[in-house]
Order: structure tokens, then C-alpha cells, then sequence
């Protein structure tokens, strides 16, 4: 069932680096969902080629999927070096299914997709909030996006389009966590 | 001559709330809309599934309020299988969700109406939010928000299994209860909370209500309507967001109805304009008359000044003592000034955590006897909850395995449809007239008409990047846009 949350440990022996990988968005919700399947395809190559990441194993990786932003997003990320967010994206202007990667910094307006919460508050806001406050908070944040089409219908599938964009974000994921040029 | 509007049904599907000001030839505002964007097709995706996975699955409707959802669904379905849960298990959600209250209501009040007070409503809106907040009053405050929702979450998890989105409840109760331990670290939060919502009522008092601008602005007749107000009463007729009668009282503050959950379209109907596809709830006895003031006219509003008003008080005594303040300083009840719903949210915020400690320490509550076995054929039944943004409802009928055959949801924002339409209508029309200069600080007041009823866009976070979950656009008499704000709600 789509609604488990997927955990996993890598490297368990060494805790040099804690790294975050978080799957946003919401399950039900078709390709709104789209991160979760990425998480998903992530973990399940962790888990299968567990000393893949020999750059960085020093490091703990976590998987996990999440319907979460703002503050509530920045609580999940606390005690994290490093967190990858993946999550859809609707510009309407770009190809739908293409990926793109930056950093969470580079954003113009911080107030984007799942991340921002709108009950609350942005999670760079959040963020600054819990820096301000001496909160462990991650000092680096990327974000993988996928472009979306059908985000406002109750589906358990992707379109075809976004289905086939999940192995490449995935791929996106693995090499920012082996800290390739991506 | 106000130029008639057509709004294209293919664009008013925008992943963000939207509000549309029209102007007439003279610069007056002619009309405003409100839309918010709806989410389709939940009632066939649950169709044919069984109706114990609905607890699970409409948590996941909304990102702001899944406990809600978890609650109304798990009453909704311990209706359908007939079966009362025992006393024990009502303690225990009844618990759970006190603990949400705290937290919903303390982040709707530092990170989202608080700011405009704290700093003003001409502030920058890159200051108009928490971060604003700390460096106004200071990083202490910071430290009891994230506390006060470290301990929400803490008890949630506990009682409900998993952070933010419970997976606990069933029909019949809970798949488990808490030890003896949790229950004294779960008191303790409690007692810590109730110092906290104190603390924060000190704040609103200090800040805001001594602050006569701002007592003037809540007074203002921007931000009043005269409406029915509904919210969920005990057999006391006192406020209680998990259990009871749904109460609704008339603009003079009389009780016009007071309904169990199940009758509920007995007394709601509800409304369509061609210009959105959400619908406006209203009283059904009364009927719709359009977006009017008036004990003629069927709108309603479900927030927690609602709840307050459709009540004869707080079941809780640090929180009646606050009730009573409430009524005395604003000249008795019903309130019908839009902006005292953040007072009257931190009021329900004491009650949250004074019930919380009450739960907490019910000789019951650690009690193994938190399920009972349903064995009656299932059919149909309705589950209500106050959830913070006003009354929640979920239907649900099932064929004789327990298999959904149909759902039918009225979810807390959708009540306050029509309230939140005209509230934004006479902000925009009081501020906006021939000839002023539309500045944010404007604008940012027109917000403020709808941010008192904190409004669920859970579904308006698939905002374009760049791009806010809100946006105001201002129109010209021949409808073209000349003004366009983006806005985070």
C-alpha cells in the first residue's frame, strides 16, 4: 500500500554525515505523488546495492516519503546534514515529466511546491526560524523536481509521462548523493 | 456602469486561492470572487474500497489538517458498523485531538494572523511571518512555538501511531492504548501547555488589545458581518471539538437549531455559482439568498468565534474565565467582528490544553478496553468533528461487507465559503475606492478579511515555483488586469 513510509538505513557503522532523503508530496493525489515513487525507487536501489555510494560511505542515509511543508517539513529535517527534497512541480511551461535539480538556496521564491506549508510558512522561513533558535538544521538542501499534469484528481497512478520520469530522478538523487556532477 | 464578468470555466482552475476584484467605471470595487481550488474525484476513489481504510485515506485529503480527517472518518465509520467505542477509546482520541488543537491553533496564531498584528498590517510582506515575529517580540517565543508543536506531535504519535497523520483509530476504537508512563509524560505536556495558551492569551491581551489601532481595526466595520454561527456543543451546551450536538445560533445570538451529526442534510444544503466549482453550504430552513448579512439569509460560519458563539461557554475553567473577558470587553454575544476569531482561537487554545490534562489524567485513559469488536452488519452512518477551521462532516454508506458505495464530505473551509466571499467583498470594497493608490498594505487588509477564518488551501500548495498559494488580481472596468499581488496566505 502506497501509504507505508519506507525507512532505511545504509552503512549503519558509520554516522560521519546524516543524510535525508525525502519523497513530498500527496500519495492518493496522482502525479502529486511523484516524489513518494521516486523515494521509493531510490530505496529500493539503496537497498539493493548497498555499498553503491563508496564516495560517501561514511555517510547514513535515510529514505523516507512525506505530505508535509514549512515548519512542520524543517521539524522532519532536524539532526540532518544534508537533505534532497523530491517533489512535483506545475509550471505549465516546462516539458512534463522533466527534472530539474538545484539547490533549495538558488530557489527565487522560497515559497515553492510541497515545501512551503500554507497553513504556516515557508520552509526557508522555517528554516531561518530554527537556525535562529540553534536548532541542528541542515546547512545543505537540494531539491530534484519533477513537472506535473494531473494534480488535482484522486489517483493512485501517474501519467505516462511522469511514470517515466521517475527512474531518471531517481538517478538525479543517487548522483547528488554521490556528489557527481549531475 | 459595472462591467458584467465572465470568468472562463477552463482558467478557474488555478492551483492557487484567488481573489479577483472588479473595478466599475468610476475605480469603485463592482465585484470580487474568491476561489479556491478544488481537489475532484475523491468520493470514486473511495468508492469500493472498505470503509475501515477511510481513516487512513482521507487524513491524506489535506496536508494541514489529517487529524481532523482521521477523526471524523473513524466516527463516520464507527457509525457505519454501529458501534459505540468504549470509553476509553473516546478519551483517548477525544485526547489525541486536544493535543492537534494546541498545535493547529498555535501555528494559525504565530505564523499566520499573529504577524499582522505584531507587525502591523502595512508590513512588508517578507516580514509578516514568524521569523517578523522573533525579531519583534523575541527568540523566546520561537522556542515555545516549535515546543508547544514538539509536544502536539508528541502526543499524536503516541496515541495515534505516527506523527501528523494518526493511523490508530478503527471502528469500534483504537488498535492500542498508552501505559501508565506515557500517560504521566503526556499530563506533564499537558500542564505545559496550558501555561503556554495563557502565555499566549497574555501576548494578544499586551499586544493587540492594547493597541487601540488594532482594537479599533477588529471593531471596524470592515471586518463585521451579522451571520448564523455554528460549532459543536456538549449535553451542557459548552464548546467540545470531538463529541456532541451541532449547534447553530442566529445573528441575535438564539439557538435556531441544535441537530445530531446524522441529520445533518436535513438541516445543510448546498449552493452553486457558475464562477467556481466549490459549493456554499447553508442553513436549508432558512434558504440561500445570496451573499447577504442577515437572519433572513441561510449563511453560516463555522470558525472558532462560531463555536464560541453557538455556545453557552468553555467546559474548562481557566478557559470560561476567558470566554466571559471575551464577551465583556466586546459587548456581549454573539461577536459577529470577523477579526476577534484569533481571540477567540487562543481561547479555544486553553481549552485544548486544559481538556488535554483532563484526559490525561481520567483514571480510564490507560484502560486495555480501547476497542470493542463491531458484529452488526454495516450500513451507513455520519462521523462529525469540530475541526479548527470549522465544522467537519464525513458520510459514508457501504453494502453489506462494509464496502464504500458512497461519500459525501462537507469539509471545515467549505462552510465558511460564502462568509469568507463576503468578508473579502466589504474589506476590498471599504479600502479600495476611485481614485486611492492600491498598496500592499491594502491589499494585505483584504487578506486579512478570509486569514481570520484560517481557510484550508491544503490543496493550493501545487503553487507554481515562484509563485505564491495566493494571488489578488485587480481588474479594470473592462476586465483587464491592472494590479496583480501574489500572496502567501
Amino acid at each position: 500500500m502506497m501509504l507505508k513510509a519506507i525507512r532505511l538505513r545504509c552503512c549503519d557503522n558509520f554516522v560521519e554525515m546524516k543524510i535525508l532523503v525525502i519523497g513530498l508530496g500527496n500519495p492518493i493525489l496522482g502525479d502529486d505523488g511523484v516524489g513518494w515513487k521516486v523515494a521509493e525507487a531510490v530505496s529500493k536501489f539503496l537497498t539493493s546495492t548497498p555499498c553503491l555510494l563508496q564516495k560517501s560511505d561514511g555517510n547514513k542515509i535515510e529514505v523516507d516519503c512525506a505530505s508535509l511543508g514549512g515548519l512542520s517539513l524543517m521539524e522532519r529535517m532536524i539532526g540532518y546534514e544534508r537533505v534532497i527534497l523530491i517533489d512535483s512541480m506545475e509550471t505549465g511551461g516546462n516539458t512534463v515529466g522533466s527534472v530539474r535539480v538545484f539547490p533549495l538556496a538558488a530557489l527565487e521564491n522560497p515559497r515553492f511546491g510541497h515545501s512551503a506549508s500554507t497553513h504556516d510558512t515557508s520552509l526557508m522561513t522555517a528554516l531561518q526560524t530554527a537556525q535562529a533558535l540553534g536548532m541542528d538544521v541542515p546547512s545543505r538542501v537540494h531539491v530534484v523536481s519533477i513537472e506535473a499534469k494531473n494534480v488535482y484528481d484522486f489517483s493512485e497512478s501517474l501519467s505516462p509521462e511522469v511514470e517515466r520520469a521517475v527512474p531518471i530522478a531517481a538517478q538525479k538523487v543517487l548522483q547528488i548523493l554521490k556528489e557527481e556532477p549531475i | 456602469m459595472a462591467q458584467r464578468i465572465t470568468i472562463d470555466p477552463i482558467t478557474r482552475l488555478e492551483g492557487h486561492g484567488k481573489i479577483e476584484i472588479f473595478l466599475n467605471e468610476e475605480g469603485d470595487v463592482a465585484n470580487t470572487y474568491f476561489q479556491i481550488p478544488e481537489l475532484r474525484g475523491f468520493e470514486r476513489f473511495c468508492v469500493g474500497r472498505p470503509v475501515e481504510e477511510m481513516p487512513l485515506l482521507t487524513n491524506r485529503i489535506c496536508g494541514v489538517c489529517p487529524e481532523a480527517h482521521h477523526m471524523a472518518a473513524a466516527k463516520a465509520a464507527d457509525a457505519v458498523y454501529h458501534i459505540d467505542p468504549p470509553r476509553t477509546a473516546k478519551l483517548l482520541r477525544e485526547l489525541l485531538y486536544s493535543a492537534f488543537y494546541v498545535t493547529d491553533h498555535t501555528t494559525h496564531f504565530y505564523a499566520l494572523g499573529g504577524p499582522d498584528f505584531v507587525l502591523g498590517p502595512d508590513a512588508p510582506v517578507a516580514d509578516r511571518n514568524i521569523l517578523g515575529v522573533i525579531h519583534k517580540v523575541g527568540l523566546e517565543i520561537a522556542g515555545k512555538v516549535i515546543q508547544a508543536r514538539k509536544y502536539g506531535h508528541t502526543v499524536v504519535e503516541m496515541i495515534g501511531g505516527r506523527k501528523v497523520h494518526p493511523c490508530t483509530s478503527i471502528p469500534g476504537g483504537l488498535t492500542k492504548g498508552i501505559t501508565e508512563e506515557q500517560r504521566k509524560e503526556i499530563e506533564e505536556m499537558g500542564k505545559w501547555a496550558v501555561e503556554f495558551a495563557q502565555f499566549s492569551l497574555k501576548l494578544f491581551n499586551d499586544v493587540v488589545l492594547g493597541n487601540k489601532a488594532y482594537v479599533d481595526l477588529i471593531l471596524g466595520d470592515i471586518y463585521t458581518h451579522r451571520t448564523y454561527y455554528m460549532g459543536t456543543v456538549d449535553e451542557n451546551n459548552k464548546v467540545n471539538f470531538y463529541d456532541g450536538k451541532v449547534r447553530v445560533v442566529n445573528p441575535d445570538g438564539k439557538e435556531f437549531i441544535k441537530y445530531a451529526p446524522k441529520d445533518y442534510a436535513e438541516h445543510i444544503a448546498e449552493h452553486v455559482e457558475p464562477w467556481t466549482y466549490l459549493k456554499f453550504p447553508y442553513l436549508k430552513k432558512i434558504g440561500w439568498k445570496g451573499f447577504v448579512d442577515g437572519n433572513d439569509s441561510g449563511i453560516y460560519m463555522a470558525t472558532p468565534l462560531s463555536r464560541l458563539n453557538a455556545s453557552d461557554g468553555m467546559a474548562t475553567p481557566r478557559a470560561q474565565e476567558e470566554y466571559e473577558r471575551f464577551y465583556s470587553t466586546l459587548g456581549g454575544k454573539p461577536v459577529h467582528q470577523r477579526l476577534a476569531t484569533h481571540w477567540a482561537r487562543l481561547i479555544e487554545l486553553l481549552y485544548a490544553a486544559e481538556r488535554w490534562v483532563e484526559l490525561a489524567t481520567d483514571p480510564e485513559v490507560t484502560s486495555p478496553n480501547f476497542h470493542a469488536i463491531p458484529t452488526e452488519k454495516p450500513t451507513e452512518g455520519v462521523g462529525v468533528v469540530e475541526a479548527p477551521r470549522g465544522t467537519l462532516t464525513h458520510h459514508y454508506t457501504t453494502d453489506e461487507r462494509g464496502v464504500l458505495t458512497k461519500v459525501n464530505l462537507i469539509v471545515g473551509t467549505t462552510n465558511n465559503y460564502a462568509p469568507m466571499s463576503m468578508s473579502i467583498n466589504k474589506a476590498a470594497s471599504s479600502l479600495i475606492k476611485k481614485g486611492t493608490v492600491v498598496t500592499e498594505g491594502m491589499l494585505n487588509m483584504v487578506e486579512m478579511a478570509f486569514r481570520a477564518y484560517d481557510p484550508c488551501f491544503g490543496c493550493a500548495t501545487h503553487s507554481l515555483p515562484g509563485q505564491m498559494p495566493l494571488q489578488v488580481t485587480i481588474h479594470d472596468a473592462q476586465g483587464n488586469p491592472v494590479k496583480v499581488l501574489r500572496q502567501f496566505c
